[in-house]
């Protein structure tokens, strides 16, 4: 049976990417409020799954706050469907 | 949450509580369309005393003032909304698509009126009052179904059935006279805009 995807295989990093799979994009503040995860670790996966090319992250302004806005890439989509098709044979769904 | 190892079936439940979460999305609020609704009604009310009581017809340029304010107001608006919202949902990028497209459409439609009358000296105003009637109920309409508001939806399907009946009038060559013309046009602007957006601010308060 193949392997699931050790960097989607934890729980902030697929919760960040099953979010980033439903809008088209999310800032940081969003992503924190609905993973209810700490900023330092959302910061530190966030990095991870954007090193793998598995999500785009614009830094920029709002007004005078720093802005994080995060969307899921071509391969982070190939990415979390794979994920997805084996954990279904895992579960024998 | 941590960065913690999973079961496969917490990952399944992982995933199932993200997009759960993701779908509970506060519909946004209606104060985009209350500018437009008001911006509308108040310019339609003036030009229609000034026009009463000066019969100049210069004053009809003062409908310009309606795209004028209004698409600075919506640009500024829309991107303290998409600030306080933090994300962006598809449905979000096709309803702002779709009236990006029909404002695009007035203010070239609006070109071409003016070039003609400027250069050609042929007065085809009214073209822009058949299309808005017609094209913004669509797009009104289509955003209801989109973001499943019922609100947006039969305010765009009853201003749809005011436009239809003035689209008669301006091809059956009935003169469109302010006495009648005027109150239906604000009606137009209040059902499309003013109730779907007090109806939606209510519900975003109501969380």
């Amino acid at each position: 049976m193949k392997e699931l995807n050790p960097l989607l295989h934890s729980q902030l990093r697929l919760a960040i990417m099953s979010i980033l799979m439903n809008v088209e994009e999310a800032d940081f503040v969003y992503l924190k409020e609905k993973t209810e995860s700490t900023a330092g670790n959302l910061s530190v996966q966030i990095d991870k799954l954007s090193s793998a090319g598995y999500i785009s992250v614009e830094k920029g302004m709002s007004g005078n706050r720093p802005r994080t806005l995060c969307s899921i890439t071509e391969d982070g989509i190939k990415a979390f469907e794979e994920y997805v098709d084996v954990l279904k044979s895992y579960l024998n769904l | 949450m941590e960065d913690k190892k999973l079961t496969e079936k917490e990952s399944l439940e992982v995933i199932t509580s993200m997009i759960a979460r993701t779908k509970a999305r506060y519909l946004g609020s209606g104060n985009i369309l209350l500018m437009w609704g008001y911006l509308a009604v108040f310019s339609s009310i003036l030009v229609w005393i000034l026009l009463a009581a000066t019969r100049q017809n210069v004053w009809n340029w003062l409908w310009f003032a309606i795209p004028v304010i209004g698409m600075p107001l919506t640009s500024i608006m829309a991107r303290r909304e998409k600030r306080t919202d933090g994300v962006v949902t598809y449905s979000d990028k096709i309803t702002s698509h779709l009236w990006s497209i029909f404002g695009v459409s007035e203010i070239v439609l609006t070109l071409i009126c003016l070039g003609f009358s400027l250069i050609g000296g042929i007065k085809c105003w009214t073209a822009m009052i058949v299309y808005t009637i017609i094209a913004a109920p669509f797009a009104e309409i289509a955003q209801g179904l989109i973001v499943k508001e019922k609100s947006l939806t039969w305010g765009g399907i009853v201003g749809l059935a005011i436009g239809m009946v003035l689209v008669c009038c301006v091809t059956g060559k009935i003169p469109l006279l302010a006495n009648w013309f005027m109150p239906l046009f604000i009606l137009f602007w209040v059902v499309m805009m003013i109730v779907p957006g007090h109806i939606i601010n209510h519900k975003a308060k109501k969380g």
